[in-house]
């Protein structure tokens, strides 16, 4: 059985260097992801276009405006000359805030009294304006705490209260403590190299073996359904296995998301899903005839959910309960879920047990599936 | 001019007779704008929250009320030791902590001051950002009404309070967001994977060697290849138009007929890329692996979709000068949610109208050269 | 009378391989000429670059009068092409791919009718009309393709490999439509490698390597590579008696046919000494008697011939 094994899996390795497209997809779409996600995107809400219009032209107004620019969050925009222009700054896009200060701020502020000043943000992506509206908050109340400092210096008398002086917030982040995207995405990437690899790759090489009617020779030769199965799929989890651990070493080595857990663990847990994945290809491969309809199939029920459904970017718990059952149903879920607390929380396997069951009643259903076509086809 | 329309004619005789194609291109893409439009939501609500309280007192509990009460916030677990509350953050049940210490009460009955804390789950790093703004926003607003009400606390001082107006979206709705991005990339992916098989098709089975045989020009074969496709997406468009509107209430507040005018743009120049794939790759296997890697994943990285192009470094903003879905997803928010007009909006057209002349003309180009 | 077809010096390379090799040859308007030769010997590169579909590497070609390199669509509006592989559309029916292809050639709409349905009583699939494509059996696809390339009425028909796959039966119904067509004044270029097909042709052209290796009517052909008899043996061992016959001066040529082989006798010998040199050998021979050469007895000497001068 060892030789018959190796030699399918030799051919399948064959295949693969020949066939340079496939190559490609699966090492160069996982680095171009990576290099993406950690140097080009980010979720964070910074650089946002803030355009100011000072009608008070007082010292305090620019401090105030320095304060809003030195935070690292607003890039200046051109100032609007007239409240005109601020509306078209927003429609056109060119800010997404405008800071209006009106013409006696700074004398409000003498008279030690409340000075308003005007923000307009641009709703359009609500969770970006809801963000920006909480930094306008916690910088103007920064200012006014510092102005009613500096008036109680000045004057000898004790400080009025400010809620900052009242109530002191104290903040402390317990995992992936600078707040970077890349940390929380890495995981997702990992899991869709795994999943294009394992489960579009095997699904799709099993099926061309069908379209141009090599399984016919290989099923009447001796090789049991069992070797073909690890013959065809082992070669590309080999691959899928090198792909990840490279993403994770290149994570490590360029952005500092390092492995907070057990490397053992992770190892475990990584070939669990690794099966799970492989069993999806090898049932997906008994749907379909055509490579076109086994990638649309693997592309419906792997790559579309792991970017939609899986947490990978979309918070699950938002979504309605509908939608929210449906995302149990795709394996990326359990592993991503695994992948966070390893990676970033040092979790152990008490916080994630339920989700590896979940990946090995995954693997076990889908292998059972894929076994029982795959025995009526070739009864056929 | 009839050679075109006989190009069409076919085109459309034989989606006529695939029988598998016609439900695909109707139920994919209101499937697709339901469940991405349930599930793309970025906001940041119900973040369940553990709370310690240490103190117990009047005050303690009107702090965790402001809390239970905020919409942000959803109680997940009431802890009694710091080891709890960890193990709660640490196995996902919760993703912020409040930590409320024991001398709480005194401490703002005396008017020295009191403190708190918070513990936040960093991994979903945006929505802790956020998660974190909200609650000290809600703190301060519970120090704020604090001091209203106590007049021992001290004489006011000089402040400065925004008062923050929210245009286009003032409930802060995620999804009247995303969804015009789920309709821009729903016309990308379409337009793009359906064309990309068009001619490497037609190359597989051998008819398009016949076709090039008659004295059709290319960009007849180009023209008459194309337009069943602008119909098509049209179809499309009104589809997912209809179905936005149907499950979330989500209705353009600008001009039907300019979002038509210019979806036609976008669809030019993906349509172009589609073709563009169609005449590089040599089968349709191939042809599905160049649109979804070379086209597809860097137009939902690169335009905007849902990483702020903002954040990119400069060489990597310049790349997404490119990205047509770049241009039109400014266009389709405009119009969905700003109600914008031509006059905001020809900045982004011009630009969008030349990468699909530029992409067609590359395409007719590489096509002629395909044949020697 | 005008030729058709005037090939000089014509060739292509694909990389360092060169798939024709400086061809040259003319045919004239009216006539069938077959262009012959194993696969891969350079004869569907010939036609595509004769139908416009590949640009010549070097040398001319007129085609209808149009050069094919510099009036590539004037070339396209003069001939029809059937391509090796069966390529319409499957999913049309019979008249909507006659319609399509009339419509490509710019035929007006009342034209088109009258077109189609003359194509289809010449091809005898009148009743068919509303058939898928798919649906036709090989021999009647064949003649659906061709229909779809006499629509604009063609000066120059090109037919790469229009008969394979396609029964004995259908074929000859297929040469029957060829010959009419001919008659009328069209010049048609088939290739094949069917040689008791290229019988039916009025010239033909061997093609090997690259390189014209014969040209002729198959008669010319037949005269020019065997002035002498030519004799078929059947024999106890065929093995042993070809290599006895191939060491014989006086024999030119030997090749075996299954189990039969054929010997060309230098011409002024008798065909009687085949026997003695088998006989010499101790080969029972069970058969010896004089044939006609056919063109399969022309190829493998020509090509056997060829070989040697490629080798020296």
């Amino acid at each position: 059985m060892r030789d018959r094994l190796a030699a399918l899996m030799r051919k399948e390795y064959r295949h693969i260097l020949r066939d340079p497209g496939t190559l490609f997809t699966l090492l160069a779409v996982p680095l171009f992801l990576l290099v993406m996600f950690g140097y080009a995107i980010s979720l964070d809400v910074n650089n946002i276009p803030l355009a100011v219009r000072d009608l008070d032209r007082s010292p305090e107004s620019r401090a105030l405006v320095a304060s809003f620019l030195a935070s690292g969050h607003f890039l200046p925009s051109p100032s609007p000359p007239d409240s005109r222009a601020e509306g078209r700054a927003l429609d056109t896009g060119a800010a997404m805030a405008v800071l209006e200060i009106p013409d006696g701020f700074a004398a409000a502020l003498a008279r030690r009294e409340t000075a308003p000043v005007q923000v307009l943000v641009d709703g359009s992506d609500g969770t970006r304006a809801a963000t920006v509206m909480g930094y306008v908050d916690g910088m103007t109340m920064r200012f006014s705490t510092d102005l009613r400092r500096l008036a109680s210096m000045r004057s000898g008398s004790p400080p009025a209260s400010g809620p900052a002086m009242v109530l002191d917030v104290r903040p402390r982040v317990l995992f992936n403590q600078e707040l970077k995207s890349v940390s929380f995405l890495v995981p997702g990437l990992v899991a869709l190299i795994l999943i294009i690899t394992s489960v579009i790759s095997t699904a799709l090489s099993v099926v061309r073996e069908k379209e141009n009617g090599s399984m016919e020779q290989i099923i009447v030769s001796p090789v049991r359904p069992i070797e073909l199965i690890l013959g065809k799929t082992l070669p590309y989890a080999a691959i899928g296995l090198v792909a990840a651990a490279l993403v994770l070493s290149a994570s490590a080595i360029l952005f500092g998301v390092t492995v907070k857990g057990s490397i053992l663990a992770l190892a475990a847990m990584t070939v669990l899903f690794v099966l799970a994945c492989l069993a999806l290809g090898i049932f997906i491969s008994t749907l379909a005839e055509t490579q076109q309809v086994a990638f649309l199939i693997s592309a419906m029920l792997t790559l579309i959910p792991t970017f939609t459904l899986s947490g990978f970017v979309f918070p699950i718990r938002n979504m309605p309960p509908a939608i929210q059952a449906v995302t149990y149903l795709f394996p990326t879920k359990y592993y991503i879920e695994i992948l966070r607390a390893l990676l970033l929380k040092g979790a152990g396997f008490g916080t994630y047990w339920h989700q590896a069951l979940a990946l090995l009643v995954y693997a076990v259903v889908a292998a059972a599936a894929g076994a029982a076509r795959f025995a009526r086809s070739r009864r056929k | 001019m009839s050679r075109i329309r006989c190009m069409i004619t076919k085109e459309f005789q034989q989606l006529r007779r695939d029988r598998r194609m016609r439900p695909i291109l109707i139920i994919a893409p209101v499937m697709q704008i339901l469940i991405l439009g349930y599930a793309a939501d970025t906001e940041v609500r119900d973040v369940p929250l553990a709370i310690y309280d240490q103190d117990s007192s009047q005050q303690s509990r009107a702090l965790a009320q402001a809390f239970v009460s905020s919409r942000s916030f959803l109680v997940a677990d009431r802890s009694s030791s710091f080891g709890e509350m960890e193990a709660a953050i640490t196995g996902g049940h919760s993703e912020i902590g409040l930590v409320i210490p024991p001398s709480f009460g005194a401490d703002l009955e005396s008017g020295r001051g009191a403190q708190i804390q918070l513990l936040v789950d960093g991994t979903r790093s945006n929505t802790a950002t956020v998660a974190m703004a909200y609650a000290t926003a809600t703190a301060t607003s519970f120090a704020r009404r604090l001091i209203a009400s106590a007049t021992t606390i001290g004489a006011a001082g000089p402040a400065v309070e925004a008062r923050t107006r929210v245009w286009y979206n003032p409930d802060l709705k995620s999804r009247r967001f995303m969804i015009p991005g789920v309709f821009a990339l729903l016309i990308m992916v379409f337009t793009v994977i359906l064309t990309s098989l068009a001619i490497v098709k037609e190359k597989e089975i051998g008819t398009l060697e016949q076709l090039i045989v008659t004295p059709l020009a290319r960009h007849e074969l180009i023209i008459g290849k194309l337009a069943p496709f602008v119909i098509i997406s049209l179809v499309i468009i009104t589809l997912t138009l209809g179905a936005s509107w149907l499950f979330f209430g989500i209705v353009p507040r600008g001009s039907l007929g300019l979002l038509y005018a210019l979806s036609l743009a976008l669809v030019l120049s993906t349509l172009g890329m589609g073709l563009l794939v169609s005449t590089i790759s040599r089968n349709q296997q191939q042809a599905m692996m160049f649109s979804i890697f070379l086209f597809m994943f860097p137009m939902m990285i690169l335009s905007g979709f849902v990483f702020p192009i903002e954040n990119m470094p400069a060489p990597i903003r310049a790349l997404t000068y490119l990205m047509p879905l770049r241009y039109y997803l400014i266009i389709i928010r405009g119009i969905f949610l700003k109600g914008s007009d031509l006059s905001v909006l020809w900045p982004q057209l011009l630009p969008l109208l030349g990468i699909g002349t530029a992409v067609i003309g590359i395409s007719i180009a590489r096509f002629h050269k395909q044949l020697d | 009378m005008a030729s058709a077809i005037e090939v000089r010096d014509l060739c292509k390379s694909f990389g360092a391989f060169r798939a024709v090799d400086g061809i040259s040859f003319s045919v004239p308007q009216g006539t069938v000429f077959g262009l012959l030769g194993a696969n891969g010997a350079g004869k569907s590169t010939t036609i595509r670059m004769l139908c416009g579909l590949l640009a010549p590497s070097s040398g001319m070609a007129r085609v209808a009068g149009c050069d094919i390199a510099k009036d590539p669509e004037g070339v396209k509006r003069s001939i029809g092409y059937m391509s090796q592989k069966f390529s319409l559309y499957e999913d049309l029916t019979v008249i909507e791919n006659l319609r399509f292809f009339a419509g490509l050639y710019g035929l007006a709409p009342r034209r088109i009718e009258t077109e189609a349905g003359e194509i289809m009583s010449l091809t005898g699939l009148a009743g068919r009309e509303a058939s898928l494509a798919a649906e036709l059996s090989a021999g009647y696809r064949q003649r659906l393709a061709l229909g779809c390339a006499l629509l604009h009425s063609p000066r120059v028909l090109f037919l790469d490999e229009p008969t394979a796959g396609v029964d004995p039966a259908a074929r000859r119904v297929f040469w029957d439509i060829i010959y009419r067509l001919a008659d009328s004044g069209s010049t048609v270029l088939i290739t094949t490698h069917y040689l008791d097909e290229a019988e039916y042709c009025g010239t033909v052209t061997l093609m090997h390597a690259g390189r014209i290796v014969a040209a002729g009517s198959p008669g010319q052909l037949k005269r020019e590579r065997f002035p002498g008899r030519l004799v078929e043996v059947e024999c106890d061992n065929p093995e042993a008696a070809l290599a006895a016959l191939k060491a014989d001066p006086r024999i030119e040529e030997a090749a075996l046919f299954g189990t039969r082989l054929h010997a060309a006798i230098a011409p002024g010998a008798g065909e009687l000494i085949v026997e003695g040199i088998l006989a010499s050998r101790g080969v029972g021979l069970s058969r010896a008697e004089s044939i006609l050469p056919s063109l399969e007895d022309v190829f493998i000497r020509v090509i056997s011939e060829s070989e040697k001068e490629d080798r020296p």
